[in-house]
Protein backbone atom coordinates (compact mmCIF):
# COMPACT_ATOMS: atom_id res chain seq x y z
CA UNK A 1 0.00 0.00 0.00
CA UNK A 2 1.50 3.34 -1.47
CA UNK A 3 -0.65 5.55 0.34
CA UNK A 4 1.89 7.58 2.37
CA UNK A 5 2.68 10.49 0.89
CA UNK A 6 6.27 10.92 -0.50
CA UNK A 7 8.48 13.79 1.91
CA UNK A 8 8.38 15.69 -1.67
CA UNK A 9 4.36 15.89 -2.15
CA UNK A 10 4.68 16.84 1.66
CA UNK A 11 7.17 19.04 1.23
CA UNK A 12 5.36 20.73 -1.29
CA UNK A 13 2.18 20.57 0.12
CA UNK A 14 3.46 22.74 3.72
CA UNK A 15 5.16 24.95 1.25
CA UNK A 16 1.88 25.53 -0.28
CA UNK A 17 -0.07 25.88 3.00
CA UNK A 18 2.74 28.03 4.33
CA UNK A 19 2.08 30.46 0.83
CA UNK A 20 -1.96 30.20 1.49
CA UNK A 21 -1.65 30.93 4.95
CA UNK A 22 1.07 34.21 3.83
CA UNK A 23 -1.26 34.84 0.85
CA UNK A 24 -4.65 35.14 2.87
CA UNK A 25 -2.62 37.24 5.77
CA UNK A 26 -1.61 39.41 3.20
CA UNK A 27 -4.80 39.63 1.48
CA UNK A 28 -6.63 40.20 4.60
CA UNK A 29 -4.13 43.74 5.40
CA UNK A 30 -4.85 44.82 1.93
CA UNK A 31 -6.24 48.42 2.24
CA UNK A 32 -8.89 48.90 3.57
CA UNK A 33 -10.33 52.06 2.06
CA UNK A 34 -13.49 53.73 4.04
CA UNK A 35 -16.39 53.42 2.06
CA UNK A 36 -17.58 56.53 0.59
CA UNK A 37 -21.26 56.68 1.91
CA UNK A 38 -19.65 55.83 5.51
CA UNK A 39 -21.93 56.72 8.77
CA UNK A 40 -20.74 58.68 11.35
CA UNK A 41 -20.06 55.56 13.31
CA UNK A 42 -17.64 54.24 10.80
CA UNK A 43 -15.92 57.24 10.09
CA UNK A 44 -15.25 57.09 13.82
CA UNK A 45 -13.59 53.87 13.36
CA UNK A 46 -11.66 54.79 10.46
CA UNK A 47 -10.44 57.76 12.07
CA UNK A 48 -9.70 56.07 15.50
CA UNK A 49 -7.41 54.05 13.24
CA UNK A 50 -5.70 56.66 11.72
CA UNK A 51 -5.37 58.34 14.90
CA UNK A 52 -3.61 55.39 16.76
CA UNK A 53 -1.18 55.31 13.83
CA UNK A 54 -0.08 59.30 14.67
CA UNK A 55 0.16 57.83 18.27
CA UNK A 56 2.31 54.65 17.19
CA UNK A 57 4.10 56.99 14.97
CA UNK A 58 5.35 59.55 18.01
CA UNK A 59 5.74 56.98 20.46
CA UNK A 60 8.33 55.31 18.16
CA UNK A 61 9.97 58.46 16.74
CA UNK A 62 10.39 59.51 20.77
CA UNK A 63 11.86 56.15 21.35
CA UNK A 64 14.29 55.98 18.20
CA UNK A 65 15.49 59.43 19.24
CA UNK A 66 16.26 58.24 22.93
CA UNK A 67 18.01 55.40 21.32
CA UNK A 68 20.88 58.00 19.71
CA UNK A 69 23.77 58.84 22.05
CA UNK A 70 22.60 62.13 22.14
CA UNK A 71 18.93 62.90 21.78
CA UNK A 72 17.61 66.47 20.44
CA UNK A 73 15.47 67.31 23.45
CA UNK A 74 13.58 69.29 20.54
CA UNK A 75 12.69 66.02 18.63
CA UNK A 76 11.52 64.46 21.76
CA UNK A 77 9.33 66.87 23.19
CA UNK A 78 7.70 67.11 19.84
CA UNK A 79 6.70 63.26 20.09
CA UNK A 80 5.59 63.52 23.34
CA UNK A 81 3.48 66.71 22.76
CA UNK A 82 1.55 64.89 20.06
CA UNK A 83 1.45 61.99 22.14
CA UNK A 84 0.26 63.89 25.10
CA UNK A 85 -2.83 65.72 23.11
CA UNK A 86 -3.45 61.87 20.86
CA UNK A 87 -4.42 60.49 23.95
CA UNK A 88 -6.09 63.73 25.97
CA UNK A 89 -8.76 62.59 23.02
CA UNK A 90 -8.47 58.80 22.81
CA UNK A 91 -11.93 58.47 25.25
CA UNK A 92 -13.48 60.49 22.16
CA UNK A 93 -12.52 58.22 19.61
CA UNK A 94 -14.80 55.26 20.91
CA UNK A 95 -18.28 56.29 20.07
CA UNK A 96 -20.95 53.43 21.17
CA UNK A 97 -21.58 52.07 17.89
CA UNK A 98 -17.82 52.18 16.22
CA UNK A 99 -16.53 48.90 16.87
CA UNK A 100 -16.65 45.72 14.76
CA UNK A 101 -20.17 46.67 13.47
CA UNK A 102 -18.93 49.87 11.67
CA UNK A 103 -15.93 48.63 10.31
CA UNK A 104 -15.35 44.93 10.44
CA UNK A 105 -11.64 44.98 11.03
CA UNK A 106 -12.17 47.30 13.69
CA UNK A 107 -9.54 45.49 16.93
CA UNK A 108 -11.90 47.17 19.13
CA UNK A 109 -13.62 44.85 21.54
CA UNK A 110 -16.87 44.99 22.70
CA UNK A 111 -15.73 45.33 26.21
CA UNK A 112 -14.95 49.11 25.73
CA UNK A 113 -18.60 49.67 25.57
CA UNK A 114 -19.88 46.85 28.39
CA UNK A 115 -17.08 47.59 30.78
CA UNK A 116 -17.15 51.40 30.24
CA UNK A 117 -16.06 52.29 33.38
CA UNK A 118 -12.95 49.68 33.15
CA UNK A 119 -12.00 51.42 29.89
CA UNK A 120 -12.23 54.79 31.11
CA UNK A 121 -9.64 53.66 34.04
CA UNK A 122 -7.53 52.41 31.85
CA UNK A 123 -7.73 54.89 29.49
CA UNK A 124 -7.19 57.90 32.05
CA UNK A 125 -4.33 55.52 33.27
CA UNK A 126 -2.43 55.84 29.98
CA UNK A 127 -3.40 59.55 30.03
CA UNK A 128 -1.77 60.29 32.84
CA UNK A 129 1.71 58.42 32.53
CA UNK A 130 1.76 60.01 29.10
CA UNK A 131 1.45 63.69 30.76
CA UNK A 132 4.29 62.80 32.95
CA UNK A 133 6.40 61.97 30.25
CA UNK A 134 5.51 65.12 28.36
CA UNK A 135 5.80 67.22 31.35
CA UNK A 136 9.47 65.63 31.65
CA UNK A 137 10.50 66.14 28.09
CA UNK A 138 9.00 69.79 28.14
CA UNK A 139 11.34 70.36 31.19
CA UNK A 140 14.25 69.44 28.89
CA UNK A 141 14.57 66.01 31.33
CA UNK A 142 15.97 63.36 29.09
CA UNK A 143 16.89 60.85 31.68
CA UNK A 144 13.23 61.39 33.44
CA UNK A 145 11.74 61.16 30.21
CA UNK A 146 13.80 58.00 29.36
CA UNK A 147 12.64 56.52 33.04
CA UNK A 148 8.90 57.31 32.13
CA UNK A 149 9.20 55.67 28.92
CA UNK A 150 8.41 51.98 30.26
CA UNK A 151 5.61 53.05 32.43
CA UNK A 152 3.94 54.85 29.71
CA UNK A 153 4.32 51.68 27.30
CA UNK A 154 3.15 49.59 29.94
CA UNK A 155 -0.14 51.67 29.78
CA UNK A 156 -0.60 51.24 25.92
CA UNK A 157 -0.22 47.12 26.74
CA UNK A 158 -2.68 47.20 29.51
CA UNK A 159 -5.32 48.41 27.74
CA UNK A 160 -4.43 46.53 24.66
CA UNK A 161 -4.45 43.42 26.50
CA UNK A 162 -8.23 43.98 27.32
CA UNK A 163 -9.81 46.07 25.47
CA UNK A 164 -7.89 45.19 21.70
CA UNK A 165 -9.06 41.81 19.90
CA UNK A 166 -5.46 41.07 17.81
CA UNK A 167 -6.38 40.77 13.82
CA UNK A 168 -3.75 39.73 12.04
CA UNK B 1 15.70 -1.78 14.69
CA UNK B 2 16.21 -3.73 11.68
CA UNK B 3 19.32 -2.37 10.43
CA UNK B 4 21.39 -3.20 7.32
CA UNK B 5 23.07 -6.96 7.94
CA UNK B 6 26.78 -6.65 8.74
CA UNK B 7 26.44 -2.88 8.60
CA UNK B 8 29.00 -0.69 10.57
CA UNK B 9 28.91 2.01 12.71
CA UNK B 10 29.89 5.30 11.26
CA UNK B 11 30.09 8.90 12.08
CA UNK B 12 27.75 11.20 10.00
CA UNK B 13 27.11 14.55 11.63
CA UNK B 14 29.48 16.61 12.97
CA UNK B 15 29.39 18.08 16.65
CA UNK B 16 28.74 21.42 15.48
CA UNK B 17 25.96 20.35 12.75
CA UNK B 18 24.37 18.65 16.18
CA UNK B 19 24.96 21.77 18.58
CA UNK B 20 23.27 23.40 15.79
CA UNK B 21 20.35 21.72 15.19
CA UNK B 22 19.09 21.03 18.96
CA UNK B 23 19.94 24.85 19.83
CA UNK B 24 17.72 25.54 16.93
CA UNK B 25 15.05 23.03 18.36
CA UNK B 26 15.53 25.00 22.37
CA UNK B 27 15.55 28.46 21.06
CA UNK B 28 12.88 27.89 18.50
CA UNK B 29 10.53 27.15 21.27
CA UNK B 30 11.61 29.43 23.48
CA UNK B 31 11.41 32.27 21.02
CA UNK B 32 7.53 31.27 20.26
CA UNK B 33 7.32 31.05 24.21
CA UNK B 34 8.75 34.59 24.65
CA UNK B 35 7.06 36.09 22.21
CA UNK B 36 4.02 36.99 23.98
CA UNK B 37 5.04 38.75 27.30
CA UNK B 38 9.08 38.37 27.21
CA UNK B 39 10.20 40.37 24.42
CA UNK B 40 14.03 41.27 26.45
CA UNK B 41 14.21 37.44 26.10
CA UNK B 42 12.75 36.76 22.19
CA UNK B 43 15.44 38.96 21.14
CA UNK B 44 18.31 37.48 22.62
CA UNK B 45 17.46 34.46 21.75
CA UNK B 46 16.73 35.99 18.21
CA UNK B 47 20.54 36.93 18.24
CA UNK B 48 21.65 33.67 19.27
CA UNK B 49 19.31 32.06 16.28
CA UNK B 50 21.35 34.38 13.69
CA UNK B 51 24.38 33.81 14.58
CA UNK B 52 22.99 29.46 14.54
CA UNK B 53 21.73 30.70 11.21
CA UNK B 54 25.07 32.15 9.86
CA UNK B 55 27.00 29.52 11.15
CA UNK B 56 25.04 26.41 9.88
CA UNK B 57 25.56 28.29 6.16
CA UNK B 58 29.21 28.90 6.50
CA UNK B 59 29.30 24.93 7.89
CA UNK B 60 27.82 24.35 4.91
CA UNK B 61 30.79 25.46 2.81
CA UNK B 62 33.59 24.85 5.18
CA UNK B 63 32.15 21.68 7.34
CA UNK B 64 32.89 18.11 7.01
CA UNK B 65 31.77 15.64 4.82
CA UNK B 66 27.34 15.36 5.57
CA UNK B 67 27.44 18.98 6.64
CA UNK B 68 28.48 20.25 3.34
CA UNK B 69 25.42 21.57 0.71
CA UNK B 70 27.78 20.05 -2.53
CA UNK B 71 27.43 16.86 -0.33
CA UNK B 72 23.48 16.71 0.08
CA UNK B 73 21.47 19.40 -1.62
CA UNK B 74 21.11 17.68 -5.55
CA UNK B 75 19.13 18.04 -8.94
CA UNK B 76 15.68 17.45 -9.82
CA UNK B 77 16.91 14.42 -11.44
CA UNK B 78 17.95 12.93 -8.31
CA UNK B 79 15.33 14.61 -5.98
CA UNK B 80 13.08 12.73 -8.69
CA UNK B 81 14.56 9.12 -8.61
CA UNK B 82 14.44 9.28 -4.69
CA UNK B 83 10.53 10.73 -4.57
CA UNK B 84 10.19 7.46 -6.14
CA UNK B 85 11.64 4.82 -3.79
CA UNK B 86 11.02 6.81 -0.60
CA UNK B 87 8.29 4.86 -0.17
CA UNK B 88 9.70 1.64 -0.13
CA UNK B 89 9.86 -0.24 3.45
CA UNK B 90 13.65 -0.49 4.01
CA UNK B 91 16.36 0.87 5.61
CA UNK B 92 17.67 4.51 4.78
CA UNK B 93 21.25 4.09 3.79
CA UNK B 94 21.87 7.97 2.81
CA UNK B 95 24.89 8.70 4.71
CA UNK B 96 23.56 12.50 5.22
CA UNK B 97 20.48 14.08 4.38
CA UNK B 98 18.57 12.20 1.40
CA UNK B 99 18.13 14.57 -1.92
CA UNK B 100 14.50 15.41 -0.15
CA UNK B 101 15.44 16.16 3.09
CA UNK B 102 17.92 18.72 1.44
CA UNK B 103 14.94 20.73 0.19
CA UNK B 104 13.56 20.48 4.09
CA UNK B 105 17.52 22.03 5.22
CA UNK B 106 17.17 24.79 2.77
CA UNK B 107 13.92 25.83 3.23
CA UNK B 108 14.45 25.83 6.77
CA UNK B 109 17.52 27.85 6.86
CA UNK B 110 15.71 29.85 4.24
CA UNK B 111 12.46 30.78 6.47
CA UNK B 112 14.92 31.01 9.55
CA UNK B 113 16.58 33.82 7.77
CA UNK B 114 13.48 35.26 6.66
CA UNK B 115 12.40 35.15 10.73
CA UNK B 116 15.27 36.76 11.99
CA UNK B 117 15.78 39.01 9.54
CA UNK B 118 12.02 40.46 9.46
CA UNK B 119 12.56 40.75 13.29
CA UNK B 120 15.15 43.24 13.36
CA UNK B 121 13.21 46.15 12.56
CA UNK B 122 9.52 44.87 13.63
CA UNK B 123 8.13 47.19 15.41
CA UNK B 124 5.00 46.03 18.35
CA UNK B 125 2.03 47.79 17.92
CA UNK B 126 2.29 49.84 21.27
CA UNK B 127 5.43 51.29 19.56
CA UNK B 128 7.50 50.66 22.91
CA UNK B 129 9.27 47.15 21.78
CA UNK B 130 10.97 46.92 18.55
CA UNK B 131 14.07 44.84 16.73
CA UNK B 132 17.43 46.29 17.22
CA UNK B 133 16.94 48.31 13.95
CA UNK B 134 13.62 49.14 14.08
CA UNK B 135 14.32 53.08 14.47
CA UNK B 136 16.14 52.48 10.68
CA UNK B 137 12.13 51.70 9.14
CA UNK B 138 8.86 54.11 9.77
CA UNK B 139 6.06 52.94 12.13
CA UNK B 140 4.07 51.41 9.28
CA UNK B 141 6.77 49.55 7.96
CA UNK B 142 7.75 48.02 11.38
CA UNK B 143 4.20 46.76 11.51
CA UNK B 144 4.12 45.27 8.45
CA UNK B 145 7.30 43.54 8.84
CA UNK B 146 6.07 42.34 12.19
CA UNK B 147 3.19 40.59 10.26
CA UNK B 148 5.37 38.87 7.92
CA UNK B 149 6.88 37.75 11.19
CA UNK B 150 4.37 36.05 12.17
CA UNK B 151 3.28 34.72 9.01
CA UNK B 152 6.85 33.11 8.41
CA UNK B 153 6.79 31.73 11.62
CA UNK B 154 3.57 29.90 11.20
CA UNK B 155 5.26 28.74 8.14
CA UNK B 156 8.25 27.43 10.01
CA UNK B 157 5.87 25.46 12.21
CA UNK B 158 4.38 23.96 9.41
CA UNK B 159 8.03 22.87 7.94
CA UNK B 160 9.30 21.57 11.55
CA UNK B 161 5.83 19.66 11.88
CA UNK B 162 6.41 18.16 8.71
CA UNK B 163 10.16 17.85 9.78
CA UNK B 164 8.86 15.50 12.50
CA UNK B 165 6.11 13.69 10.49
CA UNK B 166 9.40 12.90 8.12
CA UNK B 167 11.23 11.43 10.99
CA UNK B 168 8.83 9.34 12.42
CA UNK B 169 7.90 8.36 9.26
CA UNK B 170 11.79 7.56 8.79
CA UNK B 171 11.82 5.97 12.56
CA UNK B 172 8.35 3.73 12.10
CA UNK B 173 7.96 2.79 8.71
CA UNK B 174 11.63 2.44 7.40
CA UNK B 175 13.03 1.59 10.82
CA UNK B 176 15.67 3.99 10.79
CA UNK B 177 16.77 5.68 13.64
CA UNK B 178 17.50 9.25 12.50
CA UNK B 179 16.76 10.82 16.09
CA UNK B 180 19.89 8.92 17.65
CA UNK B 181 22.34 9.86 14.83
CA UNK B 182 21.37 13.58 15.75
CA UNK B 183 21.94 13.06 19.02
CA UNK B 184 25.36 10.75 18.86
CA UNK B 185 26.55 11.55 15.24
CA UNK B 186 26.49 7.95 14.50
CA UNK B 187 24.41 5.73 11.82
CA UNK B 188 24.68 1.82 11.01
CA UNK B 189 25.22 1.97 7.30
CA UNK B 190 26.60 -0.33 5.11
CA UNK B 191 29.48 0.93 4.75
CA UNK B 192 31.91 3.79 6.54
CA UNK B 193 31.07 6.43 3.78
CA UNK B 194 34.46 7.55 4.66
CA UNK B 195 33.11 11.51 5.60
CA UNK B 196 35.97 14.13 6.21
CA UNK B 197 35.92 15.93 9.03
CA UNK B 198 36.73 19.65 9.11
CA UNK B 199 39.98 21.36 10.99
CA UNK B 200 39.00 22.53 14.33
CA UNK B 201 40.22 26.51 12.79
CA UNK B 202 37.12 26.39 10.11
CA UNK B 203 35.08 25.96 13.20
CA UNK B 204 36.82 28.88 15.03
CA UNK B 205 36.40 31.15 12.44
CA UNK B 206 32.84 30.15 11.75
CA UNK B 207 31.64 30.19 15.48
CA UNK B 208 33.76 33.72 15.34
CA UNK B 209 32.13 35.54 12.31
CA UNK B 210 28.85 34.22 13.38
CA UNK B 211 29.34 35.35 16.70
CA UNK B 212 30.26 38.68 15.91
CA UNK B 213 27.57 39.39 13.63
CA UNK B 214 25.18 39.04 15.52
CA UNK B 215 26.82 40.77 18.19
CA UNK B 216 27.07 43.69 16.03
CA UNK B 217 23.28 43.41 15.14
CA UNK B 218 22.11 42.86 18.58
CA UNK B 219 23.63 46.62 19.14
CA UNK B 220 21.28 47.87 15.96
CA UNK B 221 24.92 48.01 14.14
CA UNK B 222 25.51 51.24 16.57
CA UNK B 223 29.06 51.28 18.02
Amino acid sequence: MASVMSRGGALALAIGIGAAIAGGGALAHVHDPMPANANAATKAAYARHANFEKLGAAFKGLNDELKKGSPDKAVVAANTKTMNSLVGALPTWFPRGSGVEARPLSEAKAAIWTDAAGFTAAATAARTEVAKLNAAAAAGDLDAVKAQVRPTGGACKGCHDKYREKKD
Amino acid sequence: MGEPAGGVRAKVWDGPVRIVHWLLVVLIGFSWWASEDHLNWHRWSGYAVIGLVLFRIYWGFAGGGAARFSAFVKGPKAIAAYAAEVGRRDVAVTPGHNPLGALSVLALLALLLLQVGTGLFVVDIDAFEGGPLSDRVSYDTGRALAEIHELSFRALQALVALHVAAVLYYWLWKRTNLIGAMITGKRTLPGDPGLAGAPVWRLVVGVGLAAAIAWALSKGLRF
